[in-house]
């Protein structure tokens, strides 16, 4: 029986319970979660906007407290525009909606929608903010330490202990130079709500946080030793991620490159294949040729991929008049090519249906931990309907040239799924694939179908990703 | 004699199935028409260029391993029949680039009702190259003969032409093979019969009119 055993972080304890067996979590299945409260005026924005850029991870997020002010009433509304409306009570938000977002943050299943909230206006606006796949969100407001709800699915609790004084001196500067408030009404605020509030309710959250940063932004040893942290926990989190995907591709049984396990390879029988093959594999071949052989194969592995569509029957009739039954394809085709490499098949795809619809995603390896990461996502809008639950007739064609680990190919359905997309609509194709990856793909999704040109089944020869370099010649 | 390993049909599978039934469909537009035929025509080039020898070679990959893979004898040609014949000119150099290309053109003398040769031009070194003779429609065979008896006439041995059509009648089919049994007849599809008109029949209508004119 193998079972698989998590790597315990020192310090904190804090591990990550990846699912035994057959099952596959993206890394932003569990996102890093950061709160940071404190007095309006303390810095807060600043140390968050500090740690965003000194830790560097694409799709961290900062997410600001205020979007979740609760829609005023008419008469609040008006006083919201006299000044005389307390915006710093607690009850002010909208906690339930917070909490809810908050934990389908924390879930990273799906796309999250945050409210955007008008300070003009005193009210929501009809836009929303989309947030999906993040790795780590920062989320900041001085209410953040107040929810136990919240607490809960914080994994690290800031508090920024500023001085009273700056605060005040902050707010001024802030409220007269970009808000236009004059000092009268400034100071009033502070005296009549700010102040209060945070002596009644704010002070008291900073018993929740696990660390106290006084000075705000000016405490730089702070702020080094959290960004320190913070970023060994990442690290942590990214080994777990790579642990995890190893794991998938150890199955002691041997899999059976066949239809019957959904893998689809072109035939190695085939001469003329046979030599596509060894111009493709071969360092000397000239870019142009590559380029040319290349676009050959991927305009069959697309053919070999159509095969697998749904047909039904269709009945016409010849020029002649005569009566003919035959197929029509019903699926509407959506292609989604992993960048860059995946791009290297557009040209094949648009030759084999011209109005195909093109998405894009970006997934990169960490150049450190060589964790991958999704960068970038562009789905054709028709598919969002998939997220809503409504199941169109389509297959998505995800197009990669080649899957050397296995990561991304297994990330890049993640992301599909998470919209919504079922395993049986996808068909993944790719030129070259390492046996293992295969292996770690069919552990992660059992139904997803895959058309592969080339299996490198070599024990302990992975090709690098060479591909797309020749193709693009960068 | 006949040599039924010289028949090829590709696969019937419902993909091509389908592509069938766009370019049949009368109602089908002519830039349709010419797409999805250009995708047959392509599929039969492919099947063609995969009987063609090879010769082994051994190649070093990226991560340094050599590679046992084969390499390409070269030397091919295509030779089309007018008119229709040369909208398989395309799909040829999809997948050969700077293919050299012959052509033929044969057509029913007015008087005797039997074809004739009018005009031909195929490369000086024809009889050292595979030749992949190119007519959408094998209906009775009459003219694709001719055209055999062109090559033949240039010193082409019959087992280097590889006849690619995309409709081919059963007729058509089995009286080519028995005169020229090595040549290899590459075909997408073997409808029923001939009709009155000897037209293909379900078919597709005439090709050459649906490739370029209506």
């Amino acid at each position: 029986m193998s079972s698989y055993n998590p790597i315990t972080s020192p310090g904190t304890g804090q591990t990550i319970q990846y699912p035994k067996g057959s099952q596959y979590m993206p890394p932003w299945r569990q996102p890093y979660i950061i709160g940071i409260a404190g007095c309006s005026g303390s810095g807060k924005t600043s140390v968050s906007s500090k740690i965003i850029k000194k830790i560097n991870v694409p799709w961290t997020v900062l997410l600001s407290m205020d979007n979740f002010y609760a829609p005023l009433s008419e008469a609040d509304r008006a006083k919201a525009f006299n000044s005389e409306y307390d915006f710093d009570r607690p009850e002010a938000f909208d906690w339930d909606h917070f909490v809810k977002c908050v934990k389908d943050l924390k879930e990273g299943s799906k796309r999250v929608e945050i409210p955007v909230y008008s300070f003009e206006k005193h009210d929501r606006t009809d836009k929303v903010l989309s947030i999906y796949g993040a790795n780590v969100i920062i989320l900041e407001g001085i209410y953040v330490l107040h929810d136990p709800r919240i607490l809960e699915l914080l994994d690290m609790k800031i508090f920024v202990d500023t001085d009273l004084d700056i605060c005040l001196a902050r707010r001024l500067n802030r409220d007269i130079l970009h808000r236009g408030r004059d000092l009268t009404g400034a100071i009033l605020q502070w005296n009549r709500y700010v102040k209060p509030n945070f002596d009644k309710y704010v002070r008291l959250t900073m018993s929740n946080a696990d660390i106290l940063i006084p000075r705000g932004l000016d405490n730089t040893v702070a702020i080094e030793m959290i960004i320190k942290h913070i970023s060994r926990q990442l690290t942590l989190k990214s080994h777990q991620h790579i642990e995890h995907l190893i794991q998938l591709g150890h199955s002691p049984q041997e899999l059976e490159l066949s239809a019957q396990n959904l893998i689809y390879p072109i035939s190695e029988s085939s001469p003329q294949l046979l030599g596509i093959h060894t111009l493709l594999l071969d360092t000397q071949t000239c870019r142009g040729d590559f380029i040319f052989f290349f676009n050959r194969m991927a305009t069959i592995l697309i053919t070999a991929a159509l095969e697998l569509i749904s047909y039904a029957p269709k009945h016409v009739v010849t020029p002649q008049g005569t009566p003919f039954d035959g197929l029509q394809s019903l699926d509407e085709i959506y292609a989604i090519s992993v960048i860059r490499a995946g791009e290297c098949f557009e040209n094949s795809l648009k030759k084999t249906i011209p109005t195909i619809r093109l998405g894009k995603l970006l997934i990169q390896s960490d150049s450190q931990t060589g964790e991958p990461k999704l960068h970038t996502l562009n789905l054709p809008p028709q598919l969002e309907a998939a997220s809503e639950g409504k199941s169109g007739k389509w297959t998505i064609l995800l197009v990669d040239a080649q899957m050397t680990s296995g990561a991304a190919a297994i990330m890049a359905i993640s992301v599909l799924l998470d919209h919504g997309v079922k395993e049986e609509e996808i068909i993944f194709v790719t030129y070259l694939a390492n046996y293992v990856a295969i292996k770690r793909f069919r552990s992660a999704f059992a139904n997803v179908k895959l058309v592969v040109g080339k299996v490198e089944k070599q024990q302990g020869v992975r090709t690098p990703r060479f591909i797309d370099e020749k193709y693009y010649g960068t | 004699m006949s040599n039924q390993d010289n028949i090829l049909v590709l696969p019937q599978t419902n993909q091509l199935l389908s592509l069938y039934t766009i370019i049949r469909d009368k109602a089908t537009s002519r830039s349709d028409f010419i797409f999805y035929s250009d995708r047959i025509i392509r599929l039969l080039v492919e099947e063609g260029l995969n009987q063609l020898p090879v010769t082994p070679r051994t190649v070093q990959t990226a991560t340094g391993v050599n590679f046992d893979g084969v390499t390409f004898q070269g030397k091919i040609c295509g030779v089309s029949i007018m008119r229709a014949g040369e909208s398989m000119e395309q799909g040829l150099r999809d997948c050969c680039r700077s293919v050299r290309i012959g052509k033929i053109l044969i057509q029913r003398d007015e008087e005797t009702a039997l074809p004739k040769l009018f005009y031909d031009k195929l490369p000086e070194d024809i009889a050292d190259r595979y030749v992949f003779l190119l007519d959408p429609m094998l209906a009775t065979g009459g003219s694709a003969a001719m055209a055999v008896e062109v090559l033949m006439s240039r010193n082409v041995p019959q087992e280097r032409i590889l006849f690619l059509n995309l409709v081919a009648s059963p007729e058509g089919i089995t009286l080519f093979n028995k005169k020229y049994p090595k040549v290899k007849i590459i075909t997408g599809v073997v409808d029923q019969g001939l009709d009155d008109n000897k037209y293909i029949s379900p078919g597709l209508g005439d090709f050459g009119d649906r490739y370029y004119c209506v």
